[in-house]
């Protein structure tokens, strides 16, 4: 089918049937999962799927529908509703869609080959990853390993002459084992996702990674409430990041609903901590060449050697506010809004060896797993479960869990003292290991 | 398309990362040629709509599905369609639509299961994914499949005001009537966030038992935040209230009351202090502080990790694993509740579950190929996001079961620790048994009595412990509206009476005087 004539004529349509500007967000791909358990496949899944999502504005009022049956008859339905819906929203001279055709110059996102990797080949990778996790003797369960993949298209047209698509795969295999020893418990898993299928890590380095994950666990100790320091290991940068991601949503800002809305200019964190947004990183995993409604993505960065810089908006949220688009609109699919999220989102890369960051550590808390919601992006408080090593005289000494951390934004971010040099850019939401001196840690 | 990795409420962590698909999503098409939808609203019956295939197909299909060898096929279809109004700065800002439909063709052959899906609802179609979930089955033994029959099950869902019927008029009144409530409670109210979001799903399942089943079920699902801005201080409240009915929802527990509700929480918290850390008691107020038991115990008790025996309370059916005063249950027969579709979806009876009674473990919650494993009754919670998914193991209702202390005298039994009056949410590692939950809105409990109201803090143990450790369970059984996430969705209602817990991990920002 050809997609590109299909989202024009949509558009089409949505005019004739009294839109003023329409816009038509079309899918198709396919995908593949495979779960083995105990060197037997457990589970195979494969499915192709599609679905097209229709904004429309009519007379400053915004609604929309979205549709996974393309028949001609459920199309009409769909945008009529879509029209339809529109009475229920309140008239907004914001509501306007983008009019740039320009595309951002992304590589790297489709492996052409990934279609041609043999089945048992896939289904091997997944077999080998947990047969290598099981090796250690301390090692005694598989919870399972798998091997998945997709490749969509996304095409994209609107009432402003847009048409614009692209194509993307994605790979990626894990696998969680649990570790045993008398009454204890503890697991670990691994994963590795890819754009290129021959890009992926080897079995052997994330079986270690899950494996290790599981037995360091074994023999945790309790520590008292006390404030020390605290090691952010890149497997926990979310619960840092993830905060700051939602108080730079321009929307937010605008509502007075996040803890960064008057701080533009200003210094938020010190001044190791610079954070950047990139759109355009040849084979990135959230890279792509234009966002959730068009717009061509962008490198910005965000808070610069502590100070924020940037906030993040889409069409309609830039009018609101006075600004461009930042190209940052952004869609849980075809049959989401166009909100406001980040692409690759990460903590520029350090000086410090993380060893180095170990060894200067009198006393600590080395993480390695947190829960919880991560700093709260309305007022800035953060809390959450804490588990990982704790750290004596600069050496790892035991493994400690069921501890919790808590603090303020504000006061973490300043007191991040160092950072390391162990960025790694195939995550797209990741950060390298860094400290924050003296946090509250709850304990016994 | 991405690698799922979404943040999720729950941290199971194989099915978290090894997931990956188009966005999962419930948006649903009505076909007019494939699918009759019959409308009956009368009271005291439950809405009954199917989805009309001739038969024929489904047996068709499963024979395939089953053509290389296997012992069970199942077919799912659904159809969604849904409504979500999104009310912001008094404004209306957006509304959604969602027309979604296909269908799922499942093979199981010993622990091995095959999948395919479709969006596009054909005899060919159907065909087509039954070959492709055949494969997973080849040169297994063969079950014979009996051919499908329409059956019934037992509902307890009734609808008075069909939402079919309701003009959108009636939704967007009900939605300005929260949003005004809450900026008439107090000026430090600044802004009101409301969701409306309700649909209605049809779903039909046929299986190689010779079962069919039909149904249509209307969800509503209404949330109200509040934001209250006080002197360098933000507090986000939030407020839901949700249930498989029609309109009449609003008739039980107004807009007004949720508003109010929220903002309510949003006032308070804005004079909150840094909450201490470090072990305390805690008492946990009767409502959606249910989340605990569905974290801490509730996950644990699900049927696939038990299979695997990875599950913490592998091994431990018939012992004692809590105290004398708890009793959990898992009920997917409370009427019109969240949690509640009357069968599963796969289209097993949902019942009342005593998961454990009087601190000792009786049951596990399963599905088809769980309770197969463990050679173990069906217990109806096999269920899935949508025909996209795989059906596992999920809750339905759960809650801690009503005990005999009076919740004031629990309070003033308590020297002190941490009150707590609302969670947000919480996740588990059922392997290892360590689980955790924040805080909403928090007090310090100090010789009996709640006082000075304390910022959101993590409560974390490991779920044998604090099971043994509940030693006060209040008469006052009240639940509260949730969304489990266990790589996929799944709408749940978590319950408890008020109940006290000795020696909780509390994550404070300051240490304890």
């Amino acid at each position: 089918m050809d997609y590109i004539a299909l989202t024009k004529k949509l558009v089409k349509g949505c005019l004739d049937k009294g839109a003023d500007q329409a816009e038509a967000y079309l899918e198709n791909g396919r995908n593949l999962q495979i779960e083995v358990r105990n060197g037997e496949i457990e589970t195979v899944q494969e499915a192709a799927s599609h679905g097209v999502g229709f904004r429309v504005f009519v007379r400053g009022r915004m609604a929309f529908a979205s549709c996974n049956d393309f028949s001609e008859g459920a199309l009409k339905n769909a945008m009529n509703k879509a029209i339809g819906f529109a009475a229920n929203t309140t008239v907004d001279e914001n509501n306007v869609l983008p009019d740039d055709k320009g595309l951002a110059d992304v590589s790297g996102l489709y492996d052409p080959q990934i279609a041609q990797v043999s089945m048992d080949q896939k289904i091997e990778l997944a077999k080998q990853v947990e047969k290598l996790a099981m090796k250690d003797s301390r090692i005694t369960k598989s919870a399972g390993s798998g091997y998945n993949e997709g490749e969509a298209e996304v095409y994209l047209a609107n009432s402003n002459g847009l048409s614009k698509s692209y194509r993307e795969t994605v790979c990626s295999f894990g696998v969680y084992v649990v570790a045993e020893k008398g009454d204890q418990k503890s697991s670990g898993g691994e994963n590795c996702s890819r754009r290129y299928f021959q890009e992926l890590k080897t079995p052997q380095e994330v079986a270690e990674k899950a494996a290790r994950d599981a037995y360091e666990m074994l023999d945790t100790r309790m520590v008292k409430t006390q404030k020390a320091d605290v090691i952010f290991n890149p497997d926990v940068a979310r619960s840092v990041l993830g905060g700051i991601l939602a108080g730079v949503n321009g929307e937010r800002v605008l509502q007075g609903a996040s803890f960064l809305a008057d701080m533009m200019d200003q210094k938020i964190a010190s001044d190791l901590v610079t954070i950047i947004d990139d759109g355009t990183r040849s084979k990135g995993l959230a890279s792509k060449p234009f966002d959730g409604e068009g717009l061509p993505t962008q490198k910005r960065t965000i808070i610069d050697k502590g100070v924020l810089k940037g906030f993040m908006y889409n069409t309609i949220v830039a009018k609101r506010a006075g600004v461009q688009s930042t190209g940052n609109a952004s869609r849980g699919g075809f049959r989401s809004l166009p909100g406001i999220g980040a692409h690759n989102f990460f903590m520029e890369v350090g000086p410090v060896d993380p060893e180095d960051i170990i060894k200067a550590t009198k006393k600590g808390l080395y993480l390695r797993g947190v829960t919880g919601y991560g700093i709260i992006p309305v007022n800035g408080n953060f809390s959450g479960g804490a588990s990982g090593f704790w750290i004596e005289n600069g050496k790892i000494a035991f493994p400690v869990k069921g501890l919790t951390i808590a603090g303020s934004a504000f006061e973490m971010l300043n007191a991040i003292d160092m950072v390391g040099n162990d960025l790694d850019l195939n995550r797209s939401f990741t950060a390298p290991t860094f400290r924050i001196k003296s946090m509250q840690i709850g304990g016994e | 398309m991405k690698t799922n990795k979404k943040f999720f409420a729950d941290d199971i962590p194989r099915r978290k990362f090894l997931q990956m698909s188009l966005k999962g999503g419930i948006a649903m098409a009505a076909t007019p040629a494939l699918l009759t939808q019959l409308l009956s609203c009368k009271k005291a019956t439950s809405v009954g709509a199917k989805l009309e295939l001739d038969p024929q197909i489904y047996n068709r299909t499963i024979q395939k599905a089953l053509e290389k060898g296997g012992e069970f096929a199942d077919v799912y279809v659904e159809n969604r369609i849904s409504r979500n109004i999104i009310m912001e700065e008094s404004k209306f800002k957006s509304a959604v639509f969602g027309i979604n439909q296909g269908a799922g063709v499942r093979v199981i052959s010993g622990d091995k299961t095959g999948f395919a899906y479709t969006d596009d609802i054909t005899e060919e179609t159907l065909i087509n994914a039954a070959e492709v979930a055949s494969y997973v089955a080849r040169g297994t033994d063969k079950v014979p499949p009996v051919d499908v029959k329409e059956q019934n099950r037992e509902s307890y869902i009734t609808v008075n005001l069909p939402l079919e019927e309701i003009a959108d008029e009636k939704r967007l009144e009900v939605m300005q009537r929260a949003n005004q409530a809450a900026l008439d409670y107090d000026p430090k109210i600044k802004m009101a966030f409301i969701s409306y979001y309700d649909e209605v799903r049809g779903r039909t399942i046929a299986n190689s038992e010779g079962l069919q089943l039909s149904d249509e079920l209307p969800l509503m699902f209404f949330i109200v935040q509040t934001l209250g801005v006080g002197n360098n201080t933000r507090h986000m409240g939030r407020e839901r209230l949700s249930k498989h009915s029609g309109f009449e929802m609003f008739d039980v527990v107004t807009p007004e009351e949720v508003a109010r509700t929220c903002a309510r929480e949003s006032i308070v918290m804005l004079e909150a202090t840094d909450c201490p850390a470090g072990k305390m008691d805690v008492v946990i107020q009767n409502g959606w502080g249910g989340v605990l038991v569905h974290e801490a115990v509730g996950h644990p008790l699900e049927g696939d990790s038990i299979a695997k025996k990875i599950g913490v309370f592998t091994g431990k059916l018939g012992q004692k694993v809590a105290s004398d005063v708890f009793t959990m249950v898992d009920d997917g027969s409370l009427p019109n509740f969240r949690g509640t579709t009357n069968f599963d979806d796969e289209g097993t009876q949902m019942k009342k579950n005593v998961l454990i009674n009087k601190g000792v473990l009786e049951k596990y919650m399963t599905d088809i190929l769980s309770a197969k494993q463990l050679n173990m009754e069906r217990t109806g919670n096999g269920r899935r996001e949508s025909f996209r998914h795989l059906p596992i193991p999920r809750m339905t209702n759960t809650y801690i079961d009503k005990g005999t202390d009076k919740p004031e005298d629990i309070l003033a039994s308590s020297k002190s620790g941490i009150y707590v009056q609302s969670l947000s949410g919480g996740s588990v590692n059922s392997t290892t048994g360590m689980f955790n939950f924040t805080c909403r809105e928090a007090y310090l409990i100090e010789n009996g009595k709640k006082t000075t109201p304390v910022k959101g803090a993590t409560l974390i143990g490991n779920c044998l412990d604090i099971i043994s450790n509940i030693d006060a369970v209040g008469e006052d059984l009240a639940f509260g509206p949730g969304i489990c996430g266990k790589g996929q969705m799944a709408e749940v209602s978590a319950g408890q009476p008020t109940v006290r817990i000795r020696g909780i991990n509390v994550g404070g920002s300051r240490a304890r005087g």
